[in-house]
């Protein structure tokens, strides 16, 4: 469903530094650096995958997006969206495809989300009965009913994005792109958000490609991860096997009745000590071992033994170059 | 596209009366310029009196019904990012900004036409007698006059894909056009060598242009000739917006995330 080989895109940024003296220069000297936002990114989505993209600010997430949408000329490599190249701005490309963008709305803002709903309608030739139907279901699944006649600026930034959702969806597009779509969402509203596109997914075989700097968001919906930074994919395969990989311990935290003194490094990388409380991280195959020494030696209230939290990981993973995945 | 068209202008006129303050300060606020310039004629010269105040009065139907405010709007959207969700859809951006210029100007057609009446009753010097064919000729170049200014204002507003804050390169063409369209003063009381450049720039044909025809100040020849001109001008600027808008698209740099 999509291809992308070896894209690059660099930009041409204006350095100016800070201080009245360089802002005189500037004024007819200007200085160039190019930046390359993007460098050798390859991959495939197949029809029906929801993939999530990960990486820090600016690591090229969403230029990448821009460009899969066709907002943004590559400056190398081959993108095909479908039978299309975005850039092309193909209607039939359009028609195909859709993008939510969590800090640009799309909804016009003076008005009620219906007149944009209208809108989009004629725009993307949809008729009445199709027109209905897709809006029937996604009024029900997206709890609109009682926003659709509110003007969108009076509307919460949740319910704002669950209109978003539809307008982006009535023409009933193969391909969603979604960047940010659970930015600055309460924690009740993100898993709304959330439930409703996996539902979605499933439903129609929609492919997504996701932003989010929620791990929630991720776990919750993909399979598959891309992790981008400095502008090149560092990871792509299963989200499982990027925590073996970079996660190949636990988190063994054991309250203690009186803290004994020895040396934790024996037993694992200490994370936390507190009032008794002692966090390690302790490799794997050695966890059972070092609670049963623990629970035999000391005098244990407390033990509690999980994977390390998902943020922990992918934190790693933008720290470190990951070889590829499965 | 008629259905496109039907959903642009229905939107855009539900959008308009959700800004009614706005639109009638905006409408009104625009008339206190040619309001003042035509005291300062009138001034100079007295016994001009009656057609200083229908040409000047003319100017302000003709400058509402040609008014164009794309560029601020695509300085804006494209500053900020939200032009992307235009460029996305399966519809040309224009497409909205024509739905909207298409909106307020019959709004001000409707509310214009009606006040020129009563006044007429009241000010003898805003009775005009043309024949239905130059009045026929006088809606033509408004209508043309609308569009050159309109894609004038567009083709700028496009140059955000490249320039920040473009509406300034737009405020210099404005000054220009000031002069050289008729707005500050008839274009015959302009020296003769602006005379004769204003013949062949496009901004007499913004506002200059429809006020000769209904005034009888251009000949059968002149306007021929000026509806020429015109037509070459919209040819022109069709021409850079469709080169303007592809290198803009490559170019883009889609802001904000």
């Amino acid at each position: 469903m999509i291809e992308v080989k070896h894209l690059h895109k660099s930009f041409r940024v204006h350095v100016r530094k800070a201080g009245w003296l360089d802002a005189v220069r500037h004024l007819w000297k200007r200085e160039y650096r190019v930046v390359e936002a993007v460098k050798d990114v390859s991959f495939t989505i197949e029809k029906g995958e929801i993939v999530g993209f990960l990486g820090p600010n600016g690591a090229g997430k969403t230029t990448t997006m821009k460009m899969l949408a066709g907002l943004l000329h590559p400056t190398s490599g081959e993108i095909k969206v479908g039978e299309y190249v975005p850039f092309e701005q193909r209607a039939e490309f359009k028609k195909m495809m859709s993008l939510v963008m969590g800090q640009k709305s799309q909804l016009i803002w003076d008005i009620p989300p219906m007149e944009t709903f209208l809108v989009n309608k004629a725009i993307y030739d949809i008729d009445d009965r199709a027109f209905r139907r897709t809006l029937d279901e996604l009024v029900e699944l997206l709890e609109l009913e009682p926003l659709l006649t509110k003007p969108t600026r009076s509307l919460s930034l949740g319910q704002r994005m669950r209109c978003e959702l539809a307008a982006a969806l009535l023409h009933r597009p193969a391909i969603l792109f979604l960047d940010e779509p659970t930015i600055g969402l309460d924690v009740h509203t993100q898993e709304k958000v959330r439930r409703f596109i996996a539902d979605y997914n499933r439903e129609h075989q929609t492919t997504i490609l996701l932003t989010s700097h929620y791990m929630g968001d991720v776990t919750a919906l993909c399979d598959r991860i891309m992790i981008i930074n400095y502008g090149q994919l560092i990871y792509d395969g299963e989200l499982a096997v990027l925590t073996e990989k970079l996660a190949p311990y636990k988190r063994l935290e054991v309250q203690f009745a009186e803290v004994p003194n020895v040396r934790w490094e024996d037993y694992g990388e200490v994370a936390e000590i507190e009032d008794g409380n002692v966090v390690l991280r302790v490799m794997r195959e050695k966890v059972a071992e070092v609670s049963a020494h623990f629970l035999q030696h000391f005098r244990v209230h407390d033990i509690n033994i999980q994977d390390p939290p998902m943020e922990e990981v992918i934190t790693r993973a933008f720290q470190e170059e990951v070889p590829h995945g499965s | 596209m008629v259905r496109k068209y039907v959903a642009l202008l229905r939107m855009k006129y539900i959008e308009m009366l959700a800004y009614r303050l706005a639109t009638i300060v905006w409408m009104t606020g625009a008339i206190t310029q040619p309001l003042i310039t035509m005291a300062v004629w009138m001034n100079i010269d007295p016994s001009q009196s009656d057609a200083f105040f229908f040409y000047f009065m003319a100017v302000i139907f003709v400058e509402r019904m040609t008014s164009a405010w794309d560029v601020w709007e695509l300085d804006r959207e494209i500053r900020e990012g939200t032009f992307s969700n235009y460029i996305i859809r399966q519809l040309h951006p224009i497409h909205w900004a024509i739905a909207e210029n298409v909106v307020y100007k019959l709004l001000f057609l409707v509310i214009l036409v009606p006040i020129w009446a009563v006044a007429a009753l009241f000010a003898p010097a805003l009775r005009f007698d043309i024949s239905g064919g130059q009045l026929l000729l006088f809606l033509a170049a408004v209508l043309l006059g609308a569009a050159l200014r309109f894609l004038l204002s567009y083709t700028c507003g496009l140059l955000g894909f490249w320039v920040t804050k473009v509406a300034a390169i737009y405020g210099v063409l404005e000054v220009i056009s000031l002069f050289l369209s008729g707005r500050i003063a008839p274009l015959e009381m302009l020296p003769p060598f602006l005379q004769q450049w204003s013949i062949f720039l496009p901004f007499r044909y913004m506002i200059g242009f429809p006020i000769d025809i209904i005034n009888k100040a251009a000949n059968g020849d002149g306007i021929m000739k000026g509806f020429v001109i015109a037509l070459i001008w919209a040819a022109v600027f069709i021409i850079v917006l469709q080169f303007v808008w592809k290198a803009g698209l490559k170019k883009n740099q889609a802001v904000g995330g």
